[in-house]
Parts: C-alpha cells; sequence; structure tokens
C-alpha cells in the first residue's frame, strides 16, 4: 500500500537548521533526515528542543537559518505553512491538540480541507458518509456507541489517537509525526497506540515519533535520535541498545556539561 | 464503561429547550392575560422592537461561539446610528446614509478583530475599551444632541426598510402595523444560520471556540478568522442601528446602551456556551423571544416593576445550570446517583451503598 | 401666586377625592380602567419612589388597574415601551418627554385615534399638549426653565448682590433637559451675577461622585465664589462634600439645586445647601392618574400641573423627614 509517486530518498531532510528565541538557541545545527518507510524515535530530556525541532519540520515555525527539503526539493521558508505541510503530505498528531472536544467526527476528519461547493458550503452528507468509511476501515474502529456525529469527548484517550492518526492516514499523509502519543495513557490505551503506530510502518508510510517513555518508543523505533541542548548528539539502533543501555546514556548525558 | 446511550438525545434537537420554555411562558402570559396576548396587535408590536436584539444576540452567537466576547456593539449603535442620522437628516444623503452607517459599523468591528487578533489583546478587554472609545466619539461629535428624523417615512429608504407595506391595503390594523424589517432580520438570520451549520466559516469558528491551538494545528487561519467575526459583529450591529434610527425616526444621545446584557442573555440561555464551541442561532432566536416577552408579559399581569428583574435572572440562572447538566454528562450522572440513593426516588438498591465502577 | 395656584388644585383634587368617596362604598370612579405608566428610573431609584408611591395610592383610591413600567431614563426603551402599552389596548398611557415630541408625535396620534386617553409627567412636551390637549394630554411634572429661576430666586434671598461670582453646573448642552440650568444661570445674571457655566460630563452624569474633584478644585481656584447652582438631583447630594473638601463653612457660598436625596437633606440639616427645589414627585405619579380617570370617564381635558411650585430650605426640611422617609416626598 505504498503511496505511489516519485522517487526519492527522504521524505524530509533538515540542513543545517537553526532556530533562535529571542537570545534562546533552541536548536543549533541540525542536519536530520527521515527515510520513506521508517519510524524514527525522536529523544531527549525536557528542553531538548523536540517540540521545536517537529513544529520547524511541519511548518508551524519558521527556522531562523537553515534549508528544509521535502522530497528532496527545497522549500522556501517563507512559504512554508501548515496548510503547505499538510499539501505536501506531513501530517502531525498531537496528544491534546489534534481533536476539538466538542465538535462531533465528521467534523473533525474534514476541518481545514472540507468538502466544499464553490462558495464554500461544506457538502455535509458526502463528509459523514466518508468519515464513516474512515472509521470502519481505514481505522478499524470497534468502540461500541460511537457514531461519525458523536463528540471527540465520547471516547477514550486511547481511541482519540487512533482517530488522530486514521485522519492523517487517510489523507495519505507520507509522514506521520506523533508527538508524545502515549502519554497520560493507561496500559491497554498504550497498547492500542503502538498498534496505530505500526500500521503506519506497514502502509508504506514514514513516522517521527517523539517520546518520553524509552520502554515503549525502544519497541517500534527503527532508528532513535537523541536530542540534548538543541543539538543532535547521536543516533541509535534499538537493536544494538537495551532499554536499560539507552536509560544510562540518557542519564550520562545529562550529568555531562 | 457505561452504558453511552443518550437518553438525553432529544435535548440535542437545536435549541430545543429554550423553544419549550418560550411556549410555557407564552401560554401562562395568555391564560394571566387574554386580553393582551390573545390578540395579534402586540405580536406585530415585537416585530417592530425585535429585530435589533435579533440582529446583535445573532452576531454574538458567533462571537461567543469562538470563545470570545464583545462588549463594543453598543457603542457600535450609538457611533454608527449617529452617522446614519447625520448624513440622512443634515446632508439628505438617504441610501448613501444607509451605505455610511454600514461601512463605519463594519471599520469599528474590524478594528477590534485586528486589535484583538493581530495586537493580542484578550476580547473582554480589547471591546471595554472601544467601547468606551466609539460612544466618546459619538458623543463628541454629535456634542450629545437627538436628532429627529421629521417625515422620514416619506422617503424611499424608510419604506423599504422598515415601511409597513401593508398600510394602506387593509383597514384589519395588526395587519397595518406588519413591519418589513421583520421580513429582513429573517433573511438576514436565516443566511446566518446556514452559514453557521453548513459553511466552513461557521465550522471554523466552532473550532476556534473549542480550542484556538487545535485549530492552528489542522490549519486553520485563527487570527483571520477572529477579524472576520469582529467585522460581523460590527456589521450587523450597524444594521441595528439603522434599523432602530429609522424605526424610532429618531437618534437618540446614546442608544444603545441597554442592549448590552440583554443581547448576551439571549445568547447563553438560548443554549451557546460561553465558553465556546458549540452555538445555536435557532436557540439564540428563541432566547430573545423569551427576553422581550418577558417584561410586558410581567407588567400585563400586574406584578410590580421589582419582580421583572428578579424573574429574569431566575430564568438566566435555572437556563445556565440547565445547560451546565446537558453539557457535562458526568455531572449529570453523579447528580442522579445522588438522587436515586434518596429513599423513595431509587430502586431496590438505594439503601443498599454503591459499588465504584 | 404660583404656590396657591398649586394649592388650589391640591385642594380641588382632595376634595374631588372626599366628594366621591362616599360613593366607594358602592365603587371607585376609576375602577374598571386599565393604566400604563411610565415611572422613569428603576423601581425604588431616588428619583422615581415618590412617583411609584403617589401613583400606586391615586390607582388604589381610584380603583384603576395601573401597570407600572420602568425604563432606566433611556428614551429608546421608553418608546418600545410605549409601543408595547399601546398593544395592550389600555385606557391611559402616561408618557415622558425625555424622547422629544418628535419621536413620539406619530405614535401618540396612532394611540389617541384609537381611542386611548394619553398623558405626560416629569418632562414636558408642549406641541404634544397644544395638538392633544383636548384629547387629555396633559402635564404633571415641572416647568423646567421656571424650576430653574425658581431656584435661583431662592438663592438671590439669601443675600447675593449684583457683581458676585456664581458658578452653574449643569448639562446644557442637552436641548431639552437643559432648560433647568439655562433658567438658574440666567436669573442669576438678570440679578447681575457673574456666571461661570460648567458642563457636566456624560461619566458624571451617571456616577455623580465622579464629579467631588472636579468641583471641589473649582471652589478653591475661584477663592471669590458665592454661590453654586445646578439642576441635577445628583450633584446636589454631592456639594456637601465638595464644600468641606474645599474648606468652605456652611453658608460661605450659596448652594442652590433640586430633589431630596438623603446625602441633600443631611446637606439642608447642616446649612451647607440653601435651597432645594422639590419636584414634588408624588404628584408626578398622583396628577396623571386622575388626569386618565377624568378623560376616560367626564371627557375633561388635559390639565397642566407645575410641581415645581417651591424649594425646601433648612428652616422646612424638619417637618419633612418622616414623609420622605415614607416615600412620599
Amino acid at each position: 500500500m505504498a503511496p505511489g509517486g516519485q522517487e526519492f530518498d527522504s521524505v524530509v531532510r533538515l540542513v543545517g537548521v537553526q532556530k533562535y528565541f529571542g537570545a534562546v538557541h533552541a536548536l543549533r545545527d541540525i542536519d536530520i533526515a527521515i527515510g520513506r518507510n521508517e519510524i524514527v524515535g525522536l529523544i531527549g530530556d525536557n528542553g531538548a528542543g523536540k517540540s521545536t525541532l517537529i513544529k520547524v519540520m511541519t511548518g508551524v515555525l519558521a527556522p531562523s537559518a537553515g534549508k528544509i527539503y521535502i522530497r528532496d526539493r527545497e522549500i522556501p521558508q517563507s512559504e512554508y505553512s501548515v496548510r503547505m505541510a499538510h499539501d505536501l503530505l506531513i501530517e502531525t498528531v498531537y496528544q491534546d491538540k489534534s481533536l476539538a472536544d466538542k465538535q462531533p467526527l465528521w467534523r473533525n476528519f474534514f476541518v481545514g480541507r472540507q468538502i466544499t461547493d464553490r462558495f464554500g458550503f461544506i457538502d455535509i452528507k458526502r463528509e459523514k458518509e466518508i468519515a464513516q468509511r474512515i472509521l470502519i476501515d481505514v481505522i478499524g474502529f470497534r468502540g461500541v456507541g460511537i457514531t461519525v456525529d458523536s463528540t471527540v469527548s465520547k471516547l477514550s484517550g486511547g481511541e482519540r489517537q487512533g482517530i488522530a492518526i486514521g485522519r492523517a492516514m487517510h489523507y495519505n499523509a507520507d509522514l506521520i509525526v506523533l508527538d508524545e502519543p502515549t502519554a497520560a495513557l493507561g496500559v491497554a490505551e498504550v497498547r492500542k497506540v503502538i498498534d496505530f503506530v505500526r500500521r503506519i510502518k506497514s502502509s508504506g508510510r514514514a513516522c517521527i515519533y517523539i517520546e518520553h517513555n524509552l520502554a515503549h518508543v525502544h519497541e517500534v523505533a527503527d532508528r532513535l535520535v537523541v536530542l540534548d541542548r538543541g543539538r543532535i548528539v547521536s543516533e541509535i539502533n534499538p537493536r544494538q541498545m537495551s532499554v536499560n543501555e539507552l536509560t544510562e546514556y540518557l542519564i550520562d548525558l545529562q550529568h555531562r556539561g | 464503561m457505561a452504558q453511552r446511550h443518550d437518553a438525553s438525545a432529544w435535548l440535542r434537537v437545536e435549541g430545543a429547550p429554550i423553544i419549550i420554555v418560550f411556549a410555557l411562558l407564552l401560554f401562562l402570559f395568555m391564560w394571566i392575560a387574554p386580553v393582551v396576548f390573545l390578540a395579534p396587535s402586540i405580536y406585530t408590536t415585537f416585530l417592530t422592537i425585535i429585530p435589533p436584539l435579533l440582529l446583535l444576540a445573532t452576531g454574538l452567537t458567533f462571537v461567543i461561539g469562538a470563545g470570545e466576547i464583545d462588549l463594543c456593539f453598543p457603542a457600535i449603535i450609538s457611533f454608527s446610528g449617529f452617522v446614519f442620522a447625520l448624513l440622512f437628516k443634515e446632508y439628505q444623503l438617504g441610501w448613501i446614509a444607509i451605505f455610511a452607517g454600514l461601512a463605519s459599523g463594519i471599520l469599528v468591528g474590524y478594528l477590534n478583530g485586528v486589535l484583538i487578533a493581530r495586537v493580542g489583546i484578550p476580547s473582554f478587554i480589547a471591546t471595554l475599551g472601544t467601547q468606551f472609545f466609539w460612544t466618546g466619539a459619538a458623543a463628541v461629535l454629535s456634542g450629545g444632541k437627538s436628532y429627529a428624523l421629521r417625515g422620514a417615512e416619506e422617503s424611499s429608504v424608510w419604506q423599504w426598510i422598515v415601511g409597513r407595506p401593508f398600510a394602506s391595503a387593509t383597514t384589519i390594523d395588526w395587519v397595518q402595523g406588519l413591519s418589513v424589517q421583520a421580513l429582513w432580520t429573517a433573511l438576514i438570520i436565516g443566511f446566518l444560520w446556514l452559514i453557521l451549520t453548513h459553511h466552513r466559516f461557521g465550522e471554523h469558528t466552532l473550532f476556534i471556540g473549542d480550542s484556538n491551538d487545535v485549530s492552528r494545528v489542522v490549519g486553520i487561519d485563527v487570527d483571520r478568522e477572529k477579524i472576520k467575526i469582529f467585522t460581523l459583529m460590527g456589521g450587523l450591529a450597524a444594521c441595528a442601528a439603522i434599523m432602530l434610527t429609522l424605526e424610532q425616526k429618531n437618534f437618540f444621545g446614546n442608544q444603545g446602551q441597554g442592549y448590552l446584557l440583554t443581547a448576551i442573555a439571549s445568547v447563553l440561555i438560548g443554549g451557546t456556551s460561553i465558553l465556546g464551541g458549540r452555538a445555536t442561532i435557532l436557540g439564540t432566536v428563541f432566547g430573545c423571544f423569551v427576553i422581550q416577552i418577558l417584561e410586558p408579559g410581567l407588567v400585563a399581569a400586574g406584578l410590580t416593576g421589582s419582580w421583572v428583574r428578579t424573574v429574569q435572572g431566575l430564568i438566566f440562572l435555572i437556563a445556565i445550570i440547565f445547560y451546565m447538566y446537558v453539557d457535562e454528562p458526568q455531572r449529570r450522572a453523579a447528580f442522579m446517583l445522588r438522587f436515586h440513593t434518596i429513599p423513595g426516588f431509587g430502586g431496590a438498591s438505594a439503601s443498599r451503598p454503591r459499588a465504584s465502577e | 401666586m404660583r404656590l396657591c395656584r398649586v394649592l388650589l388644585v391640591g385642594v380641588g383634587a382632595a376634595a374631588l377625592v372626599a366628594a366621591v368617596a362616599p360613593a366607594w362604598a358602592a365603587d371607585p370612579i376609576g375602577k374598571g380602567l386599565v393604566m400604563y405608566m411610565q415611572m422613569g428610573g428603576n423601581p425604588g431609584d431616588g428619583a422615581t419612589l415618590a412617583r411609584q408611591t403617589g401613583a400606586a395610592q391615586a390607582a388604589e383610591a381610584f380603583g384603576v388597574d395601573l401597570k407600572a413600567q420602568f425604563s432606566a431614563w433611556a428614551p429608546e426603551t421608553m418608546i418600545a415601551q410605549f409601543k408595547e402599552a399601546m398593544a395592550a389596548k389600555p385606557n391611559c398611557i402616561e408618557i415622558m418627554g425625555h424622547p422629544g415630541a418628535t419621536a413620539f408625535h406619530d405614535l401618540v396620534k396612532q394611540a389617541t385615534d384609537q381611542g386611548i386617553v394619553i398623558t405626560d409627567g416629569n418632562s414636558p412636551m408642549t406641541s404634544l399638549q397644544a395638538e392633544f390637549g383636548t384629547k387629555g394630554f396633559g402635564y404633571a411634572g415641572v416647568d423646567l426653565y421656571e424650576g430653574g429661576a425658581l431656584t435661583a430666586r431662592a438663592m438671590l434671598a439669601k443675600g447675593l448682590k449684583s457683581g458676585d461670582e456664581a458658578m452653574v453646573y449643569g448639562v446644557f448642552s442637552q436641548a431639552e433637559r437643559g432648560q433647568s440650568e439655562k433658567g438658574l444661570a440666567d436669573t442669576l445674571e438678570k440679578a447681575g451675577l457673574k456666571v461661570d457655566r460648567l458642563e457636566i460630563s456624560q461619566e458624571v452624569n451617571s456616577d455623580t461622585s465622579l464629579g467631588v474633584p472636579i468641583l471641589a478644585a473649582y471652589v478653591q481656584a475661584h477663592p471669590n465664589l458665592k454661590a453654586i447652582g445646578t439642576q441635577h438631583g445628583g450633584v446636589t447630594g454631592t456639594l456637601q462634600q465638595v464644600l468641606e473638601k474645599a474648606g468652605k463653612k456652611p453658608g460661605d457660598i450659596v448652594v442652590g439645586g433640586i430633589d431630596l436625596a438623603p446625602a441633600t437633606i443631611d446637606g439642608l440639616k447642616s446649612k451647607y445647601i440653601t435651597a432645594t427645589l422639590d419636584q414634588l414627585l408624588y404628584l408626578q405619579g398622583f396628577m396623571p392618574v386622575v388626569q386618565c380617570v377624568m378623560t376616560a370617564k367626564y371627557k375633561m381635558p388635559g390639565l397642566s400641573l407645575n410641581t415645581g411650585a417651591g424649594v425646601v430650605t433648612p428652616d422646612t426640611i424638619g417637618g419633612l423627614t418622616q414623609l420622605i422617609d415614607a416615600g412620599i416626598r
């Protein structure tokens, strides 16, 4: 089920990217490339710059310096935006900011890219039909009593992640960015989310996965990128390091100047 | 997990609770004061008084639905009303006065939007400030005077906007009293209802009210949409100002002050949530009806003036508490739980302690 | 004299009530009549309470079904409430002149054509009185200009001389309401005083405590000031505080005001305030009901009653305190 299209090596590539917030040097000399069909785990302590990095990657923030390549083509900073990222098939799933609680599922699926007529009026019937299909087929949803008209507030944490990821997959995103998807979730829910993440890879897509819980990310990632004080300090193959060794390594980093 | 079936599904029909309240009030007043409420005159009179309130409340439905508030609109009624009255009376500009009045309201609304979205001042504070400014501007420019629009009913402007089309066609007095402004208001509100429920802009409004962050993440240009919302409010307030001024055939120095709390109250008792993310225009419309009918009804029933405020406040509180329970099923479930454990109200398990879920 | 005329009408009304008293055993003469009445401010307000009491007592005496409306002094609310009253098709409606004769003219004509008796209180609309007087359009209230003049004369009587400095603080910009202060200022000027006219701002108009620093500053800046006049009820109540802050003693400055707010009563008792125009708000509520009954039952035309016929001074305030507490004065 790989998305067809052009030949390219990396979905997203950042070269020499810097980001300043006033005097604070949040990202330093970032060089990173995400392959077509891999799960990259982004780890590091609080304040290391993980969120800032993905915001730059997905058009939420503009870099202070450096270049961004999407599918090996350079994107001018001044033009890059979230909407453009969506057009370029890059989606972000936030733990608590991807879905609007009080709105029904079918609106959440289509907001930002509604099916409309020339004047902007939404074809509600069609949106609901497609939403129904996504719910059952793409996400594989089995929740009881949930329809496309239900509001997001009725879903559990893991189910919400599933909806958000399913939305991203429906729009054929080549790269799905997950920002701490398992935070504050119970054991069963975490299982569901990890299964969803595996689905991303098995459907031929790429994924960047920010995670604090090393055990979770160790399980699914193909490659681990470690961020410390705004800099990429190492890339690790999870097959070559156990979770305990990983934990030791990160603690070590903290102690170093 | 507890069963998810929605016993309160009927409540989700748009505006149902407030429509029921309105119907109840209406029947109550018909019963207490049949002389007034079983005759058509009072209803055609309402049709000439309620359009400004309806327009303001509809605009506010968008504003509150987006999680913001607008306190500036009474000042727009003053300011735009002044611009219109001045051009209409002193310069005899007829339809140009209409466009100027609308443009002034749209301009003020746009400036409000910019202050809130681009400069970043919270809407409560921003519109509080602009309310002072524009009220003052109107007072300074008008010198505190009122403008009497003598002979306005001769003009085409008056005829088209607030005219009585059946005045000469019949001798039945209540039919003569039917005003065109009710028709225009109905059309405007119907159109805005379509926008809120079926248009991209309406959906954006609700998402912004739900969460600014989520809206940005899904690609909504939050700043631009907020500016549009406040500009819309400004335009509607200007419409209200023009209808009010023409209907009274008079511009009063600081007209509009009385609408601040009634318009907001109408929106909230109609079911739009002050927290944003949920809005209903149908609810707002009936909220206006309830607010509008309360005072004349209570006066006709013979209640002294002090009671009107008390009853208004009571209805407002009951409505808000009601919506809170509809909105938060956990709170409702907890309340029903406690309710059922009262002896006599619950089932067999009433006397036994409940196992935690 | 004005006072005599008022007394005459008052005695006449009392006599009327006394004359029909025996008939009450049967039926009060206004029984079955429905009347809508504009009270002005908010229920229980300083400028509204005595009016409410007067109207309620008249309604009870005559057997009239009285419906009170409150508009918080907003002209557009008064107009909306008039329309609602009209739709209820009562026998009489009492209105106030704040919206102006032009705004009311067509509506009053419509109502009168429908056979409703319309009368006016508190703020005059003389053109409507002229046009609809025969149908019962009367007036019970102050003649604004005359009221101001009366207050000024009471002030002059306290020993002001030609050439003295005076300040009048009023809403001169409001064409119709400003007549009160204009009457005061003109009368003082005619007696030869140098009058400085100060405009009350919107803020002070709604919240009179904001005017205290403004006035205190003015008084201190004008050491030769001999008189202060106003026709704003709320401002009158602040004048004792103003003079105390400016370091003046009672009697240093002659003060003329209006209405009997609690602070004004204190001012009179402490002799800071020289004279205050009493609007006889009770009569402003009582008389329109009488007008209604007289016109609806006996087809009498509209009568004009100037209720601003007297001032209250430190000498006369004592006897009135009980009545003020009862909401009558």
